[in-house]
């Protein structure tokens, strides 16, 4: 079974919020000095599923592709250590600053590049910007179902049966293959990479392309050609007032606080 | 400067990770119990790749370089308790190195490989009641009878002694005195004649077992000899730089997550108009540690890089060890200090480190030994 497993770096969610900052008149968040950035947490969810299937299958490859700047190696030989089989990177002047749907751009032509796949992993969301559109983007650009949010995967009968997490349970859904599904924190641990699958990572070459390889023009690229505009970037300022009602009487007082709360349509 | 690689980070977080979920939850019942799982949890570090990092793949080794010991050592020293590390890096750079250096073949198939596998628990008996700082004087003694060596004596703190499977046992072999006439050899405890004779009650590092053994007409195989007879002193004083060293890396590591902590403490705790870490006192207190960490941290680094270059490193690791047996002290007393009524309660991490850190400047040699050493290496002799 061969599939392709789609990881993203991204700024430590773990940062303290101190040296956290965000450039409002440049609307770009100031990453943090010193604080390496990590993969997106739900992503190695998508390559522990990838491998289960995998072994579940008793053979395939797993390919890791990350779009980003050269630090996003790191996220690949991460699932390269994880046991994953090979690792593209896409990086490109170009892909500096796209949006969501740019990014599906990218992603959908290195998949087709790739050429041989019977099933897209994905995390549900990256947790920089928490958006969750990239799978399905993938998924309407290369032609195929997306299933998104899934706490477990299964291969049956040359199709893939997904569990996917709902606000108040679970429901179940079957998609032919190839599909994209999009995995959520639900599915459970992933392994932590052995020290002989680390060595063996270091020996795995990651193949990069850029734009061009992946016959994006010019005017796909850039921040220039986003089709999702960013208005405004700010951190909500969070004021607290405290109000201690004064009365004679716990039921006055108790009175007192359900008006209030009323007219501030709170309850 | 030492740079990591994208690997050795992904090592780190393993290691972080292993610390987090297998160590941490169970420290303090472990604590209170005087001992751990020691089986249970080597499987679970062996299935990582954690007790063999460097060793020969051959005998399930991750023929890592020694950087990933650097790091095994920073991480597991990050774990809430002093005695589960310490019990660890027995396992793998005190008990096992001359074994996987000297050993013969079928000795390394026998108690290497188990040993990597976390199948078996293993100890360096080195200690003696009459001898500790003065190792040449030992007295257990390993009769040759044919074939086999028979063995009586006592071993005295022995770390994971109540739970091991072998030791890597260092006895007169010849009754000549002095350095000569010693030997390594490796003694499973499932042999008769060999017993725990009591499990030591310490001050810290409780969760790690120690233990007073006794051997009496304990029988093994002279194959289970490593290396030449009469080497092994040598070869045991070639152990000790491993253990010195993962010793301090993993020191490195703990004092660095008490700087942390204490940081992030006193960020919050209130007194006189606002947070204790706006004091100055304080400020330059933990500035100065921070120093004091990090100089020790690059001597280790130097020591490591010697290491990886195949070269004797014994100056830098006993002036690192010296340095880490005492820093280790100051920084457990300062972050106590600094947490004040709190930081004296059981409850409070503080209460835990400080006790632990009183080991370093005793265990794998004291302090004094190392100034010993270093009057030697430093040409201060007389
Ligand atoms: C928790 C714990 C775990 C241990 N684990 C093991 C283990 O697994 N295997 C093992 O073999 N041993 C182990 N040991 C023993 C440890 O290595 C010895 O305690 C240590 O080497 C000191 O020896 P000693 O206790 O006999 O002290 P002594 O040799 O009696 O020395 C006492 C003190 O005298 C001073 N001193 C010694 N020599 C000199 C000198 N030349 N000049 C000036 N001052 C000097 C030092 O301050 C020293 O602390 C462990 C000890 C402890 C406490
Ligand atoms: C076993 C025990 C018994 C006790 N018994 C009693 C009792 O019977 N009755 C009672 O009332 N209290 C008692 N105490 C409380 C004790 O008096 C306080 O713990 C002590 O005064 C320190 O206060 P704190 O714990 O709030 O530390 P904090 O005030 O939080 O101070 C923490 C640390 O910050 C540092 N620090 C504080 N101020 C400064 C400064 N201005 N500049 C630089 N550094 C500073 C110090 O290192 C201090 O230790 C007891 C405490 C213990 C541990």
């Amino acid at each position: 079974m061969n599939i392709i497993v789609c990881v993203k770096q991204i700024p430590d969610p773990e940062t303290p919020a101190s040296s956290f900052r965000v450039d409002e008149a440049a609307k770009k968040v100031v990453p943090a000095q010193g604080i390496p950035p990590v993969v997106n947490p739900y992503d190695p969810q998508a390559t522990e599923a990838a491998l289960r299937l995998k072994e579940a299958a008793g053979g395939g490859k797993v390919t890791v592709i990350s779009l980003g700047p050269e630090s996003a190696r790191d996220a690949i030989k991460h699932a390269l250590a994880m046991g994953a089989d090979e690792g593209i990177l896409l990086n490109d002047p170009g892909f500096e600053g796209i949006d969501n749907f740019q990014t599906a751009v990218a992603l959908a032509k290195a998949i087709e590049k790739v050429g041989q796949y019977d099933l897209i992993l994905m995390g549900r969301a990256a947790a920089d910007w928490d958006m969750g559109v990239v799978p399905m983007g993938v998924a309407t650009l290369l032609g195929i179902p997306c299933v998104s949010i899934a706490k477990a995967i299964e291969r049956v009968d040359g199709k893939v049966r997904v569990t996917r997490v709902l606000d108040d349970g679970f429901q179940t859904v079957e998609a032919p293959l190839p599909a994209v599904v999009s995995v959520s924190n639900e599915f459970g641990e992933p392994r932590y990479p052995q020290l002989r699958q680390i060595m063996l990572a270091a020996k795995k070459t990651v193949q990069v392309w850029n734009a061009a390889d992946l016959g994006l023009s010019a005017d796909q690229l850039g921040e220039a050609n986003r089709w999702l505009k960013l208005e405004a970037l700010y951190v909500p300022k969070v004021e607290s007032k405290v109000e201690i009602i004064e009365a004679d009487s716990p039921e006055e007082k108790a009175r007192i606080l359900a008006q209030k709360l009323r007219a501030d349509k709170l309850i | 400067m030492v740079k990591f690689t994208a690997e050795h980070e992904i090592f780190r977080r393993t290691v972080r990770e292993f610390v987090e979920k297998e160590i941490n939850p169970y420290a303090d019942e472990w604590e209170a119990a005087g001992t751990f799982p020691a089986h249970e949890l080597f499987k679970k570090a062996a299935k990582l790749g954690l007790l063999g990092v460097e060793y020969d793949p051959a005998y399930g080794g991750g023929g890592a370089d020694h950087w990933y010991t650097v790091i095994l050592g920073e991480e597991l020293g990050r774990a809430d308790c002093g005695g589960v590390p310490m019990a660890i890096t027995v396992q793998t750079d005190m008990a096992t190195p001359a074994l996987a250096k000297w050993g013969s073949h079928e000795l390394k198939k026998q108690y290497l490989e188990p040993a990597l596998k976390g199948e078996m628990v293993a100890s360096i008996a080195v200690t003696e009641p009459d001898a500790g700082s003065d190792v040449a004087s030992i007295k257990t003694f390993a009769r040759r009878d044919g074939d086999e060596y028979v063995i009586n004596g006592s071993k005295i703190y022995i770390t994971n002694g109540t739970q091991a499977d072998f030791l890597t046992l260092l006895a007169r072999t010849s009754p000549e005195g002095g350095y000569r006439g010693m030997s390594l050899i490796i003694v499973p405890t499932d042999r008769p004649g060999f017993r725990v004779a009591r499990k030591l009650r310490k001050l810290g590092n409780h969760s790690s077992d120690t233990a007073e053994l006794v051997l009496e007409d304990v029988r093994v195989p002279v194959t289970n000899r490593i290396g030449e007879e009469g080497q092994g002193f040598y070869l045991q004083m070639q152990q000790f730089q491993k253990e010195r060293l993962i010793a301090v890396y993993t020191a490195i590591g703990g004092m660095r997550r008490a700087i942390e902590r204490t940081v992030a403490y006193l960020r919050e705790r209130k007194a006189f108009g606002g947070p204790l870490l706006s004091m100055q006192y304080i400020q330059y207190t933990l500035a100065e540690l921070i120093v004091e960490i990090e100089s020790l941290r690059q001597l280790a680094y130097a020591a490591a890089e010697g290491v990886v270059a195949g070269e004797d490193v014994t100056r830098l690791a006993t002036m690192a060890k010296f340095k880490a047996g005492r820093l280790v002290r100051r920084v457990a007393d300062t972050c106590l200090q600094f947490h004040g009524g709190l930081g004296y309660m059981e409850e409070m991490w503080t209460a835990r480190y400080f006790r632990d850190s009183r080991l370093l400047g005793i265990g794998g040699g004291a302090d004094e030994v190392m100034l010993r050493v270093l009057t030697r290496t430093e040409g201060l002799e007389a």
